[in-house]
């Protein structure tokens, strides 16, 4: 399960020699963190901030600048400094001033360009510019954000059009700056969701978003929010249930929500029974041995939450299966058995759980960008993901009043048991076919999830969202 | 005693002394906290006659706390003769520590549990222990107290013991133990962030000198200290670190101490301190009966915390503004302030987050900054940097100068700051009676 290559990569004297030689970059060593959340995850570094202009998100981005304890390195004019000078005086970061042609000392840990005021695509030279001048600049695993405003919101065909055509610029980038670790994202913020970016910016600039890059993010104000989130113990006081969590991606999810003070409900099939109650005496989850094709699978569910707790707040669909086979050769019992662990049972579970979420609940459902892009040999699984898909953006909807947000991860490439099965030849080809060279780890996805399910993810509803390194399949 | 439950008591301070503020090292180096804690409480009773069966109970405290007699409260009433039916216990709240003994006594009073109380702190740097690794006494404690040990174990315990790691003790430093860095550290980056300039750190120690100068020379703190007597026959009189002929230049030719190109010098930072000062606290009622004029009342203080990682010591702006709004008071209905001066650069950017909004806005969930405060109206008798600051005895200084200067100038209200290390603070609002 070890990629050799990124461990070869860690000695320098290996990167050079093969340099030399000739052979293309060894992937980089990702940092990770598997701490809890911190108040200040960029505490002393510096964050280098450009715009076409000073929008209604420049004070914002100041305060995500100051709060993250980073200084703000400005490129634009004075009005912005002045505006960055005035919240990070409050926070005791005061931001330093880019002058044209001036070079930053040193690296630099991110970048945020703030494009929400873009109107023509002659402006886009303005973020070609921005980044051509500084990228070379950025740091190893460093974090690349644009933030623009989503192209419904924008009142004319140019602003739309220039806000998508951004999308293409980030996507482009991120495959430019991967070798390096490092990532390029795009957040389109709807005109009334200003408020909701902060937890978004500080997710996407921290460690905990290694593997995701080359992704848009949008932002709207669809869910209720009742109270300001905290930055630190996210889910304290919340109940989460994580389907098929004995091991694998589902294992790293519940142990990175019982860190931010979640109760786990640990839920997997009554074979997995050693590795589940390991696990629940670990984190002190609660444990449910249930088969989740079971028709009875969500009242067993509601029972559990019963026993112990007042509800439910947070509800994983993680448990899934693969029995990979060319769809021709593919029996009628493979097909079957996918569909049902898959997508039926989340539809069948659902029916009975749904009700029965509190306010301001979240429901995170694993796809796989096998559902966006279709993979040789998975009719069934591809079958599966995409139906999560489309139900995550239908339900997504009608539960937003309830301050419900539904999304799915798209996990590309993980290291799992699951992959390790994978031949060796074709294990290697997919692990490189990214922009970060490199397969994820379950704590990437693990993180994801966790950041989905914290208050301050209430931006984000009806999404899909890709935790792949920047694969090349798919879009 | 009253009962516990009467309403509408108020706890008064009737007045209280300090002995002068020595540099470590120097005439008080003799003296132990007990000691000097003693000398300031005999000094104290001496100046309020009052009969001393009528005490109820003392609050005492301490930073560097010997490790043989934690609790000096006590031991200081052993020595000075006080009746031992008289209860005391000893809290530590690093520098906030007298201000804290003397608002746990106001709201102890208030609360009927004593009608008569004496709070204050005491702290002889000079005399902070110098401790053997701890590995040692986990090496040679089994062999020592095992009465079955023979010469060889003896000789293989000491043969264990590694010279570096077992026998050479630590250097006392003021650090903090979760960050590692000195205080002075966290200070500098303190004025780093908040752009204090060297010139403004020195510009206001030099204020701080000059005022606490013309105070002794002008016997304004006559009535508070009381003359100290040293084992040695000499009698210290008054504090020897303020320097009242010192300028802004002389300050400038300093070396930066804490870091190598950092504006923090010894001239701008407070002194490692020796002393000792206390209150006398009444229940209003007792106080007249007993034909007593109080001086001021704690109207409203507030305890509170930051994170030591990000500005150790920016904490009195959070508590300030939230003593003031206890006390159901605004900005312009403040008539004086006293900031314990940790370091200039601190006192500096403390004045710049009370007169930030947006730190208003974060930390404190108001719309509005607390209110622009310019150095030169604060400490209008020098402060802590001048002075000298003997941890504990510090709040206990502020809350007697204060309560003075509201009888002697006729004003009303006070605001009291004070940062401490663990990125601790504390806030009290003074009220004359």
């Amino acid at each position: 399960m070890n990629d050799r290559l990124i461990q070869l990569g860690k000695s320098s004297t290996m990167r050079t020699l093969l340099k030399r030689l000739g052979f293309p970059n060894l992937p980089q060593a990702l940092t990770r963190s598997i701490h809890p959340w911190e108040e200040h995850p960029l505490k002393d570094q510096i964050i280098v901030t450009g715009q076409i202009r000073a929008s209604t998100l420049t004070e914002t981005i100041a305060a995500i600048v100051a709060r993250l304890g980073a200084t703000a390195l400005i490129h634009g004019d004075k009005s912005i400094y002045n505006i960055f000078h005035s919240v990070g005086a409050g926070y005791g970061r005061l931001p330093q001033f880019l002058s044209k042609d001036e070079m930053p000392e040193k690296s630099f840990q991110a970048m945020i360009f703030d494009a929400t005021d873009i109107q023509h695509p002659e402006e886009l030279n303005l973020v070609y510019s921005f980044f051509h001048d500084y990228l070379r600049s950025l740091s190893r695993c460093g974090r690349v954000i644009v933030v623009t405003r989503s192209p419904e919101s924008m009142s004319d065909i140019p602003s739309a059009t220039c806000a998508r055509a951004l999308e293409g610029f980030v996507r482009a980038m991120s495959r430019e700056i991967g070798f390096n670790g490092s990532t390029a994202n795009i957040i389109y913020v709807d005109a009334k969701a200003q408020d909701r970016l902060a937890p978004v910016v500080r997710f996407l600039v921290s460690p905990r978003s290694a593997y995701i890059t080359g992704q848009p993010l949008y932002i709207s104000g669809q869910v209720q929010m009742k109270t300001s989130p905290s930055n630190t113990r996210p889910l304290d006081q919340k109940v989460a249930l994580v389907t098929g969590s004995a091991q694998g991606i589902g294992a790293a999810i519940a142990r990175s929500m019982a860190r931010e003070g979640a109760q786990v409900i640990i839920m997997d099939r009554p074979s997995e029974e050693i590795a589940a109650a390991k696990l629940a005496a670990e984190i002190q989850g609660t444990l449910l041995l249930c088969d989740i094709t079971d028709v009875s699978a969500g009242d067993q569910i509601i029972e559990t939450i019963g026993k112990k707790f007042t509800g439910i707040d947070i509800i994983v669909h993680n448990a899934g299966i693969t029995r990979d086979k060319l769809l021709v050769n593919m029996k009628p019992e493979i097909w079957d058995q996918v569909l049902d662990v898959n997508l039926r049972s989340i539809l069948r579970v659902n029916e009975k759980i749904i009700p029965k979420m509190r306010e301001s609940g979240r429901m995170v459902c694993l796809s796989s960008v096998s559902g966006i892009a279709g993979n040789r040999g998975q009719t069934n699984y591809s079958t599966s993901k995409a139906g999560v898909i489309g139900y995550v953006k239908t339900l997504a909807p009608a539960v937003a009043n309830r301050g419900i947000a539904v999304n799915a991860v798209a996990p590309g490439f993980i290291e799992t048991q699951m992959t390790a099965r994978i031949p060796f030849a074709t294990r290697e080809v997919a692990r490189r076919l990214s922009n970060l060279n490199q397969g994820g780890q379950p704590e990437d996805v693990a993180e994801t999830v966790t950041f989905l399910s914290s208050p301050g993810a209430s931006g984000l509803s009806g999404q899909v969202l890709r935790i792949c390194g920047g694969a090349l399949i798919g879009a | 005693m009253s009962t516990m439950n009467s309403s509408q008591r108020r706890a008064v301070i009737i007045g209280g002394v300090r002995t002068p503020f020595v540099r470590a090292f120097g005439d008080f180096t003799p003296l132990s906290t007990i000691d000097l804690g003693a000398a300031v409480v005999r000094g104290l009773l001496h100046k309020y006659p009052i009969a001393w069966k009528d005490i109820d109970s003392m609050i005492w405290s301490g930073v560097i706390l010997p490790s043989d007699t934690v609790n000096i409260g006590r031991e200081i009433l052993f020595d000075v003769g006080l009746p031992m039916e008289i209860e005391a216990y000893t809290i530590t709240r690093v520098c906030t520590s007298s201000l804290c003994a003397i608002t746990l006594a106001s709201a102890a009073i208030e609360r009927g549990e004593a009608d008569v109380m004496i709070a204050g702190g005491s702290d002889s740097t000079s005399n902070a222990e110098v401790k053997m690794p701890a590995t040692l006494v986990h090496k040679a404690a089994p062999v020592f107290l095992n009465p079955k040990s023979t010469v060889k174990d003896y000789f293989r315990m000491l043969t264990s013991l590694n010279p570096k790691k077992d026998l050479i003790p630590q250097r006392p430093a003021i650090k903090e133990r979760l960050t590692g860095e000195l205080m002075g550290e966290s200070a500098e980056k303190m004025a780093k962030r908040n752009q204090i300039s060297r010139e403004a750190q020195d510009s206001f120690a030099y204020q701080s000198h000059t005022r606490a100068a013309k105070a002794i020379e002008t016997g304004r703190f006559s009535d508070e200290v009381i003359p100290v007597e040293t084992p040695n026959g000499k009698t210290v009189f008054t504090d020897n670190i303020v320097r009242g002929d010192t300028s802004i230049e002389k300050l400038g030719k300093l070396k930066p101490v804490f870091a190598k190109d950092g504006t923090l010098t010894a001239g701008n930072s407070s002194s490692l301190t020796d002393g000792a000062s206390a209150v006398l606290l009444m229940n209003e009622e007792k106080a007249k009966s007993l034909g007593f004029q109080p001086l001021a009342t704690m109207r409203s203080w507030s305890y509170d915390a930051v994170d030591p990682t990000d500005q150790l010591l920016i904490g009195p702006a959070i508590s300030m503004p939230k003593a003031m709004i206890r006390a159901g008071m605004k900005r312009d209905d403040i008539d004086l302030i006293d900031i314990h001066e940790a370091f200039a650069a601190q006192v500096l950017s403390v004045l710049k987050m009370l007169n930030s909004d947006q730190f208003a806005k974060d930390r404190l969930n108001l719309e509005k900054a607390f209110g622009e405060i310019k150095p030169e109206n604060i400490n209008i008798h020098g402060g802590s940097v001048a002075l000298g600051h003997p941890f504990a005895a510090t709040g206990a200084r502020m809350v007697i100068t204060m309560a003075n200067e509201l009888k002697l100038s006729g004003k009303s209200t006070a605001l009291l700051g004070i940062c401490g290390a663990g990125a601790l603070s504390a806030a009290a609002v003074m009220e004359a009676v």
